[in-house]
C-alpha cells in the first residue's frame, strides 16, 4: 500500500447533504480504510494515520458526477491526460467522470474502452468511458455497440460531432435498445452552424461575428425526439443551450418519452453580451446564447426539465486559444469550476435549494448513466466532497490543476470552494 | 396433382399440397440412392432453368432433378449487363415461349419478378428465388429434412438466426413452419427486423434460444456494403449471432442445425463447427438438405408436369 | 360394381401358389439364381408367398423385393396421380433370374413399365413373369411364364383380387364395371 495514501479520514461537524434520501443534517463522517464506516455526532476515532478535516460551516455531499468530460487521452496528451484530468476533477469535488470518445484513436472499439478503464484504474477519480456511436465518429458506420457495452461503456455518443444521416441515427437508436444504454446526443445541424462562431443574434451582428443560429440545436433536437419516439431509445440531450430545446424536451417527456438532458455551468452563467470582449475562452459550442435562452435554462432547472449539470470540460492549448476569434478552438475547461460556477448562479442568485442543486450533479447524472454513484452510504467506498459555501474567490489562471488553462470563468468571482475531496476511499484533494 | 400449376410462394401452398410433395419425395429419394438414378417419367418434357441471379446449388439441384426424371433441361442465364429495366425480361420470355417449353424454373434478384413472369406465361412457373420475397422450394426441402429427422412438425421449436428482412428463405420458411404447427422465434438484431416486430417472437442473441430450440436455422449473412445495411462488423456478429462450438455444445439432444447454403465460414458458422466430427457433427444436416433438395424438387416437377 | 362370378377361394389360391412355386424350381433347376420382385401392390405379397414356399422346400434363403412402377408408366399426364409406393430392391440382380410377380395380367403395360425399371437396376440373366390371373386383352406383346388361372373377360368387366396381406381375405372375383 502506498504510504502516502490517506484512507483514514474524519470529517467533523459538516452539514451533510444526502440528495438520495433528501436529508440534511449535521454529522461527523468517519472513513476507515477507504470505507465510509460511520456517520453520527461526535465520532471518536483514533489512529496514527488519521486525517481530521474540520468541516464546521461547510457542506458535505457525495462526490460529484460529471457526465460530460473530454480527457483528450489518447491522442491529445499535451492538452490533458487521464491523470491530469482526474486530478483536476477531484479539485472540483468530482469523484466520477464520464469521458467522451472523440480522442485519437477514438473510443470506438473494445480495446479502446479497455484502454480507458485500465489507464484510469489508478487515477484520482473513477472514469467511465462513453463509447462512440459511429466508427471514427464519421457518422457512416455503426460501432460494435454490443461488444462495447460488454467491455464497459456506460453509454454511446459521437459528441463533438452530430450524426447528420437521419436513417443512420435511427438505426443507431434502434440498435441501442438491445443494450439499454443511453445515447448522449450533441445536437448540431451543420448546414445551419457552418462557419458560425457565436450565437446568431443581436450581439453577433453588433460584433461582426458569423452566427450559429439556435436552429442548429433545435432542428436536430426535434429530429431526434421523433426518432427516439419511434425507436424507443433512451436519449440524453447534452449541453442544451436554447429555449426551444428546453420546451421540446419538456413536451417530449410529458408525452412519455425516455429523454433526459444536461446543461453546462457556462450556459447558465453567461449570455452573449459577454462576447464584447472577444474573449476566446467564451468561444463555445454550442455557443453561449441570448439572455432569453439563458433564463429558459434556469427555468428548466427550476421546473425539473433539466436533469443534470455537466461541465463539457474541453481542454485546449494556449496556442489554440491565443489567436483570432475566428481561428480559436471552441471550448472551455470546466471540471474545477463545475460546482462553484453553477452554485453561485443557481443557489446564491436564483435561490434554488441546495439539495435540489446537489442532486443535479450527483444522483441525477448517476441515474442517467445507470451507475452506482452520487450517494452517501455507510459500508461502501467513500466518495465525499467538503465545500465551503461562504467564501468568494476570484478564478485565477494560475490556480488551475488542469493541463490546459482555457477557462471561461477566469476573472469571475465565484462562491463555493472545495475544501477536500475523498475519492475511491482516499483523500484525493485537500485545499491548502 | 397440385391444385395450381405454378409454385410462386409459400403462402399459397395448401396443407394438402405440402403433404403431397413431402410424401412423394420419399420415393424420389429412393431413386437417388439407386445405381441408375433415372426414371422415364418426364421423358419428352422440356424444362428451362431461367436464372437471372447466379446460383450453383439451386440451379444444379433443379437440373439434376429434371434429368433424373428424364426431362430435358436448358440452362439460361442472361447476363445482368444486357438487361435494361423490365424490357429485356419480357423479350426473353417471348423467346422462350416460342420455343414451346413445358415449365420455367426462375430466379431473379428483384422481388416480385417471378410473379410477374407467371402472369405473363401460360405454362407452370417455379420460383427458385424471387428477390428478397420468397424461396418456396427451399422451404419445402427444409420441411422434408425436418420430417425425416423428427417424424413430425407440431410443437417443434425453430430459431431462425440472421438477417431476417433480406432473406427470402426466412420468409418462406417462417410461413411453412408456422403452417405446419411449429413454434418460430426469429433471432436478429434491430437492423434486420421490421420496424414493428411486436407480432413476431424475437430475440437478439443466439444464446437466448440455443438451449431450447429443436431446430437452429442459420441464414446467410453477407458483409458487402450493400448487404450488411447498418450492421457494425463480423466481430459483433460473432458475439451475438454466430454458431460456434460452445453454442453447439449447449444444444439439446436430438436438435439439429440447418442452413440453406453455401455457408460463409466464420460468419454464420465457425470453421470449427463445420469441420467437427463425432457426436455433435450429427446435428449438422446441411448436406442432407442438399440431398433431400433434389428429391423434393423431383417430386415438385413430377406433380406439376407428370 | 356388381359381383358376377366367384373364381378362386382361399384354398384355390393356396394350391395355385404352391403349384407355381414347384414349376419355378423345375424350370430353373433349383433355387440358386432366383430373386423375386413383386409389383406394387398385390404382386408384393404374392412374391413373398412364393419365395417363402421355395425357402421351405429347398431350405435356402430367397431374396424378395418390391417394385413401384408409377414413374415408368406410359400414361403420364392422363391420370390423377396415385401416390407412389415404396420400391425396395436391396439386392443385386446382375446375372440373376428375376421372377417378376403381379396379380393380374391385362394390357401388359404394367409389365412393360416393370421391365424398364428392372433394367435400370442392372442386367439380369433372365426375367420370368408370374401372374395369378391372365385375363387377356393384351395391347403389347407380353406373355406370362407362369399363370395361376386363365380367365377370359370382357372389357366391361374387372377382375378383383383380394389377398390377406392387403385386404384381409383371399379371393378372386369378376365384377361388372358400374
Amino acid at each position: 500500500m502506498n504510504k502516502n495514501e490517506r484512507k483514514n479520514v474524519l470529517v467533523k461537524s459538516g452539514r451533510v447533504i444526502d440528495p438520495e434520501k433528501g436529508k440534511e443534517f449535521i454529522s461527523d463522517i468517519y472513513i476507515k480504510d477507504g470505507i465510509l464506516a460511520e456517520m453520527g455526532e461526535n465520532i471518536k476515532a483514533k489512529g496514527k494515520e488519521l486525517t481530521e478535516i474540520d468541516a464546521k460551516g461547510c457542506i458535505v455531499c457525495p462526490g460529484f458526477v460529471d457526465m460530460h468530460v473530454h480527457l483528450r487521452d489518447p491522442g491529445f496528451e499535451d492538452e490533458e491526460t487521464i491523470e491530469t484530468g482526474t486530478l483536476a476533477a477531484v479539485k472540483g469535488g468530482i469523484t466520477t467522470v464520464a469521458c467522451m470518445p472523440n480522442t485519437s484513436p477514438p473510443i470506438d472499439s473494445e480495446s479502446m474502452v479497455k484502454y480507458i478503464l485500465e489507464k484510469s484504474e489508478d487515477a484520482a477519480c473513477r472514469v467511465l468511458p462513453v463509447a462512440a456511436m459511429t466508427r471514427g465518429l464519421k457518422g457512416t458506420d455503426i460501432t460494435d455497440m454490443g461488444l462495447l457495452a460488454e467491455a464497459g461503456a456506460v453509454g454511446f455518443s459521437d459528441d463533438g460531432r452530430c450524426v447528420g444521416d437521419s436513417r443512420l441515427m435511427y438505426e443507431v437508436m434502434r440498435y441501442s435498445t438491445q443494450f439499454g444504454l443511453p445515447l448522449v446526443l450533441h445536437e448540431e445541424d451543420y448546414s445551419v452552424s457552418r462557419g458560425g462562431l457565436v450565437n446568431e443574434g443581436r450581439y453577433s451582428s453588433m460584433l461582426g461575428l458569423d452566427g450559429i443560429s439556435s436552429l442548429s440545436d433545435d432542428v436536430i433536437i426535434a429530429r431526434d425526439i421523433i426518432l427516439a419516439g419511434r425507436s424507443r431509445a433512451k436519449i440524453h440531450i447534452t449541453h442544451v443551450s436554447t429555449r426551444g430545446g428546453v420546451e421540446m424536451i419538456k413536451k417530449a417527456r410529458e408525452g412519455g418519452l425516455d429523454i433526459t438532458c444536461d446543461v453546462t455551468p457556462h450556459h447558465l452563467f453567461f449570455n452573449d453580451s459577454y462576447l464584447a470582449s472577444f474573449n476566446t475562452n467564451l468561444k463555445l459550442k454550442p455557443p453561449i446564447r441570448s439572455e432569453e435562452d439563458r433564463l429558459a435554462l434556469i427555468e428548466g432547472i427550476k421546473g425539473g426539465v433539466i436533469d443534470a449539470i455537466a461541465s463539457d470540460h474541453a481542454p485546449h492549448l494556449d496556442t489554440e486559444k491565443n489567436t483570432t476569434f475566428r481561428l480559436a478552438e471552441f471550448g472551455t475547461i470546466g471540471l474545477e469550476t463545475l460546482f462553484s460556477a453553477s452554485f453561485s448562479k443557481l443557489c446564491r442568485e436564483e435561490k434554488i435549494s441546495l439539495p435540489v442543486f446537489i442532486s443535479l450533479i450527483t444522483t441525477s447524472p448517476a441515474k442517467i448513466l445507470g451507475i452506482d454513484a452520487g450517494k452517501i452510504e455507510v459500508g461502501k467506498t467513500a466518495n465525499i466532497a467538503v465545500i465551503d459555501t461562504e467564501t468568494e474567490e476570484e478564478v485565477k489562471r494560475e490556480d488551475f490543476i488542469s493541463k490546459s488553462k482555457n477557462s471561461a470563468f477566469i476573472g469571475q468571482k465565484l462562491m463555493g470552494k472545495i475544501i477536500c475531496t475523498i475519492s475511491k476511499g482516499k483523500l484525493a484533494y485537500i485545499n491548502k | 396433382m397440385l391444385n395450381k400449376k405454378s409454385i410462386l410462394d409459400a403462402d399459397s401452398l395448401s396443407l394438402e399440397d405440402i403433404k403431397l410433395i413431402l410424401s412423394n419425395a420419399d420415393s424420389f429419394l429412393e431413386i437417388s440412392r439407386r445405381d441408375v438414378k433415372k426414371v422415364p417419367t418426364l421423358r419428352g418434357k422440356t424444362v428451362i432453368n431461367l436464372f437471372f441471379e447466379p446460383s450453383t446449388r439451386t440451379k444444379t439441384s433443379f437440373e439434376i432433378a429434371a434429368k433424373r426424371l428424364s426431362a430435358d433441361i436448358i440452362n439460361f442465364s442472361p447476363s445482368t449487363s444486357s438487361l435494361k429495366k423490365g424490357e429485356s425480361i419480357i423479350d426473353t420470355l417471348k423467346t422462350i415461349f416460342s420455343m414451346k417449353v413445358d415449365l420455367i424454373v426462375i430466379r431473379h434478384s428483384d422481388s416480385g419478378t417471378v410473379k410477374m413472369v407467371d402472369r405473363f406465361v401460360d405454362i407452370p412457373v417455379i420460383n427458385a428465388g424471387d428477390g428478397k420475397y420468397q424461396h418456396p422450394t427451399q422451404a419445402l426441402l427444409d420441411l422434408y429434412t425436418i420430417k425425416k429427422r423428427f417424424g413430425k412438425f407440431e410443437g417443434l421449436k425453430v430459431a431462425i438466426v440472421g438477417d431476417f428482412l433480406d432473406s427470402r428463405v426466412a420468409r418462406s420458411d417462417m410461413n411453412l413452419f408456422e403452417k405446419m404447427g411449429m413454434d418460430v422465434t426469429i433471432v436478429s438484431p434491430t437492423m434486420f427486423l421490421p420496424e414493428d416486430f411486436s407480432a413476431m417472437k424475437v430475440k437478439h442473441c443466439i444464446g437466448d434460444v440455443i438451449e431450447d430450440a429443436d431446430i437452429v436455422y442459420m441464414l446467410r449473412m453477407q458483409f458487402e456494403r450493400q448487404d450488411r445495411k447498418f450492421y457494425p462488423s463480423v466481430m459483433e456478429y460473432n458475439r451475438f449471432l454466430t454458431l460456434n462450438m460452445d453454442r453447439l455444445g449447449k444444444m439439446k439432444p436430438g436438435s439439429i442445425v440447418m442452413h440453406p447454403g453455401p455457408v460463409n465460414r466464420g460468419i454464420e458458422i465457425t470453421d470449427e463447427v463445420m469441420d467437427t466430427s463425432g457426436e455433435l457433427a450429427e446435428k449438422i444436416v446441411i448436406e442432407e438438405q442438399v440431398t433431400f433438395g433434389v428429391a423434393v424438387r423431383m417430386a415438385i416437377l413430377y406433380l406439376i408436369l407428370g | 360394381m356388381i359381383e358376377k362370378a366367384y373364381i378362386l377361394n382361399e384354398d384355390d389360391i393356396d394350391r395355385v401358389v404352391r403349384r407355381i412355386s414347384h414349376e419355378i424350381l423345375e424350370r430353373n433347376k433349383g433355387p440358386e439364381s432366383l430373386v423375386f420382385i413383386g409389383i406394387q401392390k398385390r404382386g408384393v405379397p404374392l412374391a413373398d408367398r412364393i419365395a417363402k414356399n421355395i425357402e421351405k422346400f429347398e431350405g435356402t434363403e430367397i431374396k424378395a423385393g418390391k417394385l413401384d412402377i408409377t414413374f415408368y408408366r406410359d400414361d403420364i399426364g392422363q391420370n390423377i396421380k396415385p401416390n407412389a409406393r415404396i420400391t425396395d430392391i436391396s439386392f443385386d440382380i446382375e446375372g440373376k433370374n428375376v421372377i417378376l410377380v403381379d396379380d393380374v395380367l391385362y394390357t401388359g403395360r404394367t409389365v412393360r413399365a416393370a421391365l424398364d425399371a428392372i433394367i435400370d437396376f442392372g442386367r439380369p440373366k433372365s426375367i420370368q413373369l408370374v401372374v395369378l390371373i391372365d385375363r387377356g386383352h393384351r395391347e403389347l406383346p407380353i406373355r406370362a411364364d407362369y399363370v395361376g388361372k386363365n380367365l377370359p373377360t370382357s372389357l366391361n368387366e374387372a377382375v378383383e383380387v383380394k389377398l390377406k396381406e392387403t385386404d384381409g381375405l383371399d379371393s378372386v372375383t369378376v365384377v361388372e364395371k358400374g
